[in-house]
């Protein structure tokens, strides 16, 4: 298990993290969520005791981590993806990762076949691709078959079967009733390997929450019409309790009615539809509303806060589910 | 199935150690190529320059020997030496910072002041053990050179001859400690070495002109004028001094080093 108390990090006056509050359990795979340059690095680094935070402590096992006995064997981490000498074969790290921790030989190669590196293990990790030197990261996460695992965006440059490969594993290692915390910025990715998450924008927490909550919380439903008499459909829908907004060419978007609802609404009040359609935020615009404020490097095209006005909100958020 | 913590094996010790740390140093330190490069220029210069210096030493008239020592004469090629096993120090340090190695050192082993030592008992034993061959090799290289020539030479029995050779091995592995030092400080590999080359070779010559002679006190003049030499050499002080205040120098860097590698984010 992993605590974050009040954790703060600034960097002169920038502030990465902010009084930063949650907890990692044992069992599931909990997800770090957040934008690029949200603070989930800085935090990673202060749980593992390498950078000093301003304020707070993080906490694993209910100690520091530099008060654990035999790291490796308590924790497992993979923070860069290249984190070791280029110079240096796979087998090698290895090999002197085991010796801090009084690991036997024999798990370095059990973990080099694990992750795939068997037949290259003697070659200079200098000499790795990108989705290498993250299965030799990974190697050395598990060297020492830790019981608390970090992964600080593990998926990073593996290719769509490595991609597979690491989500079965972090199931897995969650199923063996060890605590997995893994980084990402994509929240779709998170949704098919997480069970919790710990959203963050900012270097402050916005979320604390399982997967599903947040997929229900940020993906209300929607329905897009497009009639003649957008006026009346307006009038019932409001009526009705639930909200209309009206756009361009007859199009009007309904929020809190199924579109089963609005069919029959219309139905009843005799009003012609030309459209009808479903309409489904998807979790990556939700996330993307929710840390929208959070984010802290802009790029032109999101200038405007999608969450500004209902209007934008309409035309922004929702997309055709299925076209 | 259920993860289960591993049960403490019967007579383990209860927590990694710096036996731990010096054992991992050691593999670190034998599985670069760098270390057997470094340690080859290290020797190959050395005797090369000790074979130069050597040569030119000899077939002079007899007027020309008047206060030769042929100890330093030999000891001289170690110069070179002084410039690789500075870099064999830095690179220990600086080879972790460039690559993010330090970040997986540190999460094995979090503890940062038995990092350090384990370090410096590794760069320690290796760069004296490499030194003391070192010296040995260029002193009897030396000595077979001049006697070719027909110079004195000069034997370890003498009084003062081994203490030079012996004390010039030792003189060396502090220096390595000193790269090792700066390269924890500065942490980048051109930056330190730059540091490194120039407090041993640049200081004596900006410290020239002074005249106290401040000079005599840099690491590369306490090497070659009193420590490498059984009869002092120019502006110098006592071998026994030269040694102590190399030793000091070494562990001022070493001081400041952990200090920062505790207090600063990796």
């Amino acid at each position: 298990m992993i605590a974050a108390r009040g954790l703060s990090k600034n960097y002169g006056r920038t502030v990465a993290v902010h009084d930063l509050s949650f907890e990692v359990l044992p069992g599931l795979v909990t997800g770090f969520l957040g934008p690029n340059g949200s603070g989930k690095s800085t935090t990673m680094r202060m749980i593992m005791g390498l950078d000093n935070p301003t304020a707070g402590i993080a906490l694993v096992h209910g100690c520091r981590y530099a008060e654990l006995r035999w790291p490796l064997r308590e924790v497992g981490a993979l923070l860069d993806a290249k984190a070791f000498h280029p110079g240096r074969s796979a087998y090698n790290h290895l090999r002197w990762l085991a010796r801090t921790n009084d690991i036997s030989i024999g798990r370095v190669e059990e973990v080099l076949d694990l992750v795939g590196l068997t037949a290259v293990a003697h070659q200079r990790a200098g000499k790795f691709s990108l989705g290498m030197g993250q299965r030799l990261g990974i190697a050395a996460a598990l060297l020492g078959d830790p019981g608390v695992l970090l992964f600080d965006e593990p998926v990073n440059g593996l290719d769509p079967e490595g991609i597979r490969w690491v989500r079965h594993l972090l199931r897995d290692l969650a199923a063996e009733g060890r605590t997995v915390f893994v980084s990402s910025h994509l929240i779709t990715e998170m949704s098919l390997t997480a069970h919790r998450l710990v959203v963050i924008g900012r270097g402050k927490l916005i979320d604390e929450t399982t997967v599903e909550e947040f997929t229900a919380k940020n993906t209300a439903n929607a329905v897009r019409v497009v009639t003649p008499v957008s006026r009346s459909l307006v009038d019932a829908v409001l009526r009705a309790g639930a909200k209309a907004i009206v756009e361009d060419g007859g199009v009007v978007v309904v929020k809190g009615m199924t579109s089963a609802e609005v069919g029959e609404l219309s139905s009843r009040n005799s009003l012609t539809l030309h459209e009808l359609v479903p309409l489904r935020a998807s979790l990556e615009e939700a996330f993307m509303a929710l840390t929208a404020d959070a984010v802290e490097y802009h790029t032109k095209e999101r200038s405007t806060p999608p969450t500004a006005t209902l209007a934008s909100e309409g035309a922004g958020i929702y997309e055709m589910e299925r076209s | 199935m259920t993860y289960l913590q591993l049960a403490p094996v019967h007579g383990e010790p209860r927590r990694y150690g710096i036996t731990h740390v010096v054992r991992a140093e050691l593999v670190k330190l034998f599985t670069l190529r760098s270390t057997f490069w470094t340690l080859l220029v290290t020797f190959v210069g050395s005797l090369g320059a000790t074979v130069l210096a050597t040569s030119s030493a000899g077939h002079h008239n007899r007027g020309w020997y008047q206060g030769f020592d042929p100890t330093n004469q030999a000891l001289s090629g170690l110069l070179l030496g002084v410039l690789a096993i500075g870099v064999l120090g830095v690179l220990a340090a600086t080879g972790e910072y460039g690559t993010g190695t330090i970040r997986a050192s540190l999460a094995a082993g979090p503890r940062r002041r038995l990092l350090l030592a384990g370090k410096v008992l590794v760069i320690a034993a290796v760069a004296l053990a490499v030194s003391e061959a070192l010296t040995f090799s260029c002193f009897w290289t030396g000595q077979a050179v001049l006697a070719h020539g027909g110079a004195p030479t000069a034997s370890l029995s003498q009084p003062g001859v081994l203490r030079a050779v012996a004390l010039s091995g030792a003189f060396l592995a502090l220096l390595g400690l000193g790269g090792l030092g700066l390269g924890v400080i500065i942490r980048h590999t051109a930056g330190a070495l730059s540091t490194y080359v120039g407090l041993t070779f640049l200081l004596p010559f900006l410290l020239q002109r002074i005249p106290s002679q401040p000079g005599r006190f840099t690491p590369v003049l306490l090497l070659a004028n009193s420590v490498s030499a059984v009869a002092p050499q120019g502006p110098h002080v006592n071998a026994g001094v030269g040694f102590g205040l190399m030793a000091l120098y070494s562990a001022a860097v070493l001081v400041f080093a952990g200090a920062l590698l505790l207090r600063r984010d990796a």
